[in-house]
C-alpha cells in the first residue's frame, strides 16, 4: 500500500478509511485509558438489626468532587477531613449529596476534647441511622489532603474576589477550574448469607475432689453460679481493629481464677462461667440473647456481671468512675447489693481513687433496642448488672472505633481488671473487708491483658478459643445465624474499595484547548508559507559575492525550520 | 481527559508536520516513500542504540529517582552520535536534491520518532480521565524536536559537503556536537536553574531556533554557492 503511495492523500484514497473505520472503535472499546492513583478506601459499615436499616445502603460513586462548603446537588461527592464535619453537615449530606469520602485524621492524641466529642458526635449519627449514599473512609493521605485543600481554597479565592471580579475573569476562571473526579466502581454491597455472630462460653471447673470435700452439696452442679459475660466489638462505622477492653479484662479474669481454681484449698464454691459473645450494643446483645434461649436451664445464678465499655478508647473529660447499671435497685443483703460495697471497698484502697456509682434504668420493654446486657438476663429473672466507665447508655464511646493513647487505655483497664478481680474474689470467698488477694505473685498485669486488647473476632487467629479451652472446661462456640426469612440481624460484604480521583478540565476548557490549538496551527501554517521569504532574506546577507541567481521554483526553496 | 482532548492533542502534533510535509512542496515532489524510508532508517538507528546502550553501559535509573545524573547523561548523549550516522545514511541512500532531500531526511526521521515515542504515550495517557498538562506540553516539545531534526539533517549534509568554506567547518562541527550534547547541557541547565515546565519548553524552543538560523545562514550560503 504505501510503496505506490506518492503522496500522503494516496492511502487515504484505498481501503484504508474503511479498515480504520473498523478498527478505531475497536481499539477504543479495547484499549484501557490510564488510570489515575488507586487509593485504598474502606466502605462504612451496614448493617441490618431487628428489621431496622443501618449504616452505609449504597457503594458506588462516579461524581465531582466538592468540598464541604460547595456541595449543592445529588452530583456532587464531598470530601471533606473528618474534623471538618458536623453532625448537622453530615445529615445534609445524607439526604442530599452524591456521595461522602472522610479523611481520617493524622493523629488522634493531639485533639482537643472539643474535637474528641465532636468526633463520636459524628460517629454515633453515622451508625444510628441508615446513610442511602455511599461513604468511605480513608486512612491519612497526603494526596488526598492536597485534593481537599485545593477544592476548598478555589472556593475561598473565589468567595473573597467575587464583588470585584469582572465577567472577563469570572469567564476564565470557570474555563480553567481544577474540578475532581471521583469514582468507587462495584455494585452494591451484598447481603453475607454466612454472617453469624459467635458465642463463645466456658466454665471453671475446680478440682475434681472438691465437690468430695464439702459438705452440703452433693453435686457440683448445684453450686451458685457466677456469669461474667463480655462483648467483642467486631466493627464500628470502619473496618478497623476497635479496643476490646472488656474482652480482655474477661480473658484475664480467666486466666486469675483459674490459678485459684487449681489450688484445692483455695478453691471457691462458686461456678464461675464466662461468656463472650460478639454482639455489642450496635447488635442489639443478640449473642447474650442466643445464649439465653439455648439454656433456659440455668439455675441457682448468684448473678451475672457484665463488663460494657470497661475502657474508653477516646479520652476526654473523663472521671475516674465506675458505673454499676441495675435495672432495679438491688435489696439490700442480696448478692448484687454486697458485690458493689465489695466494689466499692476494692476502689477505695486502689491508689488511682477510682470511685464506684450506682445507676439505676428501668428496662423500656417498648424500645427495641436494649440498653444494657444486664437487661437481657434482668428479663429473665437473673441478678443482673453491668459494669461500665459510661454512665449514659446512649453515650458514642460504647460503639466507637477511634482509639487514642495506648499507655493509658493499658493502665486504665489493669486498674478496672484489678478493682473487679478484686471485688470477686472477695465476694467468693466471703471475705468482708479488702484482702489484697492479687498484690502478690497471682497480680493481674499487662502481659495479661495486652494480649487481647486488639481481638477483632473470636474466631480471630483463635486466640480467644485458645485462652478459653486452656484454662476453661465445657467450652462451647455457638453460632447465631440469621433467620432465612426474617433475619434478626445481617452483615453486608464489601468493605474495601478502590477510589480513584481524577483531575478533570470542564467541558468548556477542551473547546477552548481546540480554539487556543487552531489558532497555533494557523500561525505555523502562515510561518510555513512566508519562510521562503524569510529565506531570501537571509540569502541576501549571505551573499558576499555576486553569485547564480537563486532560480528554481518557489516551493523548492522552502526549507522549514520553523513550524 | 476524553477522546477529544485526544484529539486535540494529536492535532497539536501531527499537523505541524503534515502543514510541513504539504507546504514545502514535498508533496509535489511525492517525496512520501522516502520519507517512510527515512523513518525506517530512524527504527533501524534506534535500535541499532538500544543495543549498545543495554550491552555496554550501566543502567541505574532505578535509581535516579528523578534526579538529572551528569555522568549517565554525557554517556547516553554520546551514544546519540549514532543517530548523526543515522541522518548520513539517510542522506546518503535518499535521491533528492537540494533543499526537498534535507527536509524528507529530516522529515521523515521526526516524524517515526514522534509516532513512536508518542503515539502510546498519548493514546492511553490523553485518552484517560485523568487530566495533565504534560500531554499538551510533549506535543508542542514534538514541534519544537521537528525544527531540531530538520537542523541536524542539514548540518549534516553540510558537514559531508567538500565545498564547503573552510572557515564555516568548525562552526559546522561546534553546532553538531551542541546539538548531540543538547541533552546534557541545555538538560543540566534547566535542572540547575529549575525553570517550569513551560519556560523549559519556550527555551528548548528558542535553542533551536538559534541553532536552526545559524545552520540556515551557512547553508544559503553554500546553497547560492552551489546553485540550487
Amino acid at each position: 500500500m504505501f510503496d505506490d503511495a506518492d503522496n500522503f492523500a494516496d492511502i487515504f484514497r484505498g481501503g484504508l478509511p474503511y479498515c480504520l473505520l473498523i478498527a478505531l472503535p475497536i481499539l477504543i472499546l479495547c484499549t484501557p485509558a490510564a488510570l489515575a492513583s488507586d487509593l485504598q478506601v474502606q466502605r462504612m459499615a451496614q448493617f441490618d438489626i431487628n428489621g431496622v436499616s443501618l449504616g452505609c445502603r449504597a457503594s458506588a460513586i462516579s461524581l465531582e468532587a466538592k468540598s464541604l462548603y460547595t456541595w449543592s446537588t445529588g452530583r456532587h461527592c464531598v470530601l471533606a477531613r473528618l474534623l471538618d464535619i458536623s453532625v448537622n453537615d453530615f445529615n445534609k449530606i445524607r439526604q442530599k449529596a452524591g456521595g461522602l469520602i472522610v479523611l481520617l485524621p493524622n493523629n488522634l492524641l493531639a485533639l482537643s476534647d472539643e474535637a474528641k466529642e465532636q468526633v463520636n458526635a459524628l460517629e454515633q449519627a453515622m451508625l444510628t441511622q441508615a446513610v442511602p449514599v455511599p461513604v468511605y473512609f480513608s486512612a491519612p493521605n497526603k494526596y488526598l489532603e492536597q485534593i481537599v485543600d485545593d477544592i476548598t481554597h478555589t472556593i475561598d479565592d473565589n468567595g473573597s474576589k467575587k464583588q470585584n471580579d469582572t465577567a472577563i475573569a469570572q469567564l476564565f476562571l470557570s474555563i480553567s477550574a481544577n474540578g475532581y473526579q471521583v469514582t468507587v466502581s462495584g455494585a452494591n454491597a451484598v447481603a453475607n448469607k454466612n454472617s453469624k455472630i459467635s458465642v463463645i462460653q466456658g466454665e471453671l471447673l475446680s478440682n475434681q475432689y472438691v465437690p468430695k470435700r464439702m459438705e452440703g452439696t452433693d453435686d457440683y452442679n448445684n453450686l451458685p453460679v457466677i456469669l461474667i459475660t463480655a462483648n467483642l466489638k467486631t466493627f464500628g462505622i470502619y473496618n478497623d481493629y476497635p479496643l476490646n477492653a472488656d474482652a480482655a479484662i474477661l480473658m484475664g479474669l480467666i486466666e486469675l481464677f483459674s490459678k485459684l481454681h487449681s489450688v484445692i484449698s483455695t478453691t471457691p464454691k462458686y461456678r464461675l462461667v464466662f461468656l463472650l459473645s460478639e454482639s455489642g450494643v450496635l447488635l442489639n446483645f443478640q449473642g447474650s440473647k442466643k445464649w439465653l434461649d439455648d439454656n433456659v436451664v440455668l439455675q441457682n445464678v448468684e448473678f451475672v456481671l457484665c463488663l460494657d465499655t470497661i475502657t474508653q478508647s477516646l479520652a476526654y473529660n473523663q472521671q475516674n468512675v465506675m458505673y454499676m447499671h441495675v435495672s432495679k435497685p438491688p435489696k439490700e443483703k442480696s448478692s448484687i447489693s454486697n458485690f458493689f460495697k465489695l466494689l466499692k471497698l476494692a476502689a477505695g484502697e486502689h491508689v488511682e481513687n477510682v470511685t464506684v456509682e450506682g445507676v439505676h434504668k428501668k428496662i423500656n420493654l417498648a424500645d427495641t433496642q436494649l440498653a444494657w446486657e444486664h437487661e437481657r438476663f434482668s428479663m429473665k429473672r437473673y441478678p443482673a448488672f453491668t459494669l461500665s466507665s459510661v454512665k449514659n447508655p446512649r453515650s458514642p464511646m460504647r460503639t466507637s472505633m477511634f482509639k487514642d493513647n495506648e499507655a493509658r487505655i493499658i493502665s486504665q483497664t489493669l486498674t478496672s481488671a484489678k478493682i473487679i478481680a478484686e471485688a470477686l474474689a472477695s465476694y467468693i470467698y466471703n471475705i468482708d473487708q479488702y484482702a489484697g488477694i492479687f498484690d502478690g505473685h497471682i497480680e493481674i498485669n499487662e502481659e495479661i491483658i495486652q494480649p487481647y486488647l486488639g481481638v477483632k473476632s473470636v474466631l480471630q487467629n483463635s486466640d480467644i478459643k485458645d485462652g478459653f479451652e486452656k484454662y476453661l472446661k465445657n467450652v462451647k462456640i455457638i453460632y447465631d445465624k440469621p433467620d432465612a426469612r426474617e433475619p434478626d440481624f445481617m452483615f453486608y460484604e464489601g468493605h474495601d474499595a478502590k477510589l480513584n480521583v481524577y483531575r478533570v478540565k470542564p467541558a468548556v476548557f477542551d473547546l477552548f484547548l481546540t480554539f487556543v490549538i487552531a489558532l497555533y496551527l494557523s500561525i505555523v501554517y502562515f510561518v510555513i508559507q512566508y519562510f521562503p521569504k524569510f529565506y531570501d532574506v537571509v540569502s541576501k546577507f549571505t551573499k558576499a559575492e555576486p553569485s547564480t541567481q537563486l532560480n528554481g521554483n518557489y516551493s523548492e526553496r522552502v526549507k522549514t525550520k520553523v513550524n | 481527559m476524553t477522546l477529544y482532548h485526544f484529539g486535540n492533542c494529536v492535532a497539536l502534533v501531527y499537523v505541524p508536520y503534515y502543514f510541513t510535509y504539504k507546504y514545502s512542496g514535498l508533496s509535489e515532489y511525492g517525496a512520501f516513500y522516502k520519507c517512510i524510508h527515512s523513518g525506517a532508517i530512524y527504527i533501524f538507528t534506534q535500535l541499532c542504540k538500544m543495543l549498545v546502550l543495554a550491552t555496554f553501559f550501566y543502567s541505574d535509573t532505578a535509581n535516579g529517582g528523578g534526579d538529572f545524573n551528569f555522568f549517565s547523561e554525557i554517556l547516553r548523549c554520546s551514544v546519540d552520535v549514532a543517530d548523526l550516522l543515522g541522518f548520513a545514511l539517510i542522506l546518503s541512500r535518499i535521491p533528492g536534491k537540494g533543499h526537498s532531500k534535507l527536509i524528507t531526511a529530516g522529515l521523515g526521521w521526526a516524524t517515526a520518532e514522534v509516532i513512536l515515542s508518542r503515539g502510546i504515550m498519548l493514546w492511553v495517557g490523553a485518552r484517560g480521565t485523568e487530566f495533565s498538562w504534560i500531554y499538551i506540553l510533549k506535543c508542542l516539545d514534538s514541534n519544537v524536536l521537528l525544527i531540531q531534526h530538520i537542523t541536524t539533517a542539514t548540518l549534516i549534509w553540510l558537514f559531508t559537503r567538500h565545498d564547503l568554506n573552510k572557515a564555516y567547518k568548525p562552526i559546522v562541527t561546534l553546532l553538531l556536537v551542541v546539538t548531540i550534547f543538547k541533552g546534557v547541557w541545555l538538560d543540566g541547565l534547566l535542572h540547575v536553574l529549575a525553570i517550569g515546565p513551560w519556560s523549559t519548553i519556550a527555551i528548548k524552543a528558542l535553542v533551536a531556533a538559534i541553532i536552526g538560523f545559524c545552520s540556515l545562514h551557512i547553508y544559503t550560503g553554500l546553497a547560492q554557492q552551489i546553485g540550487i
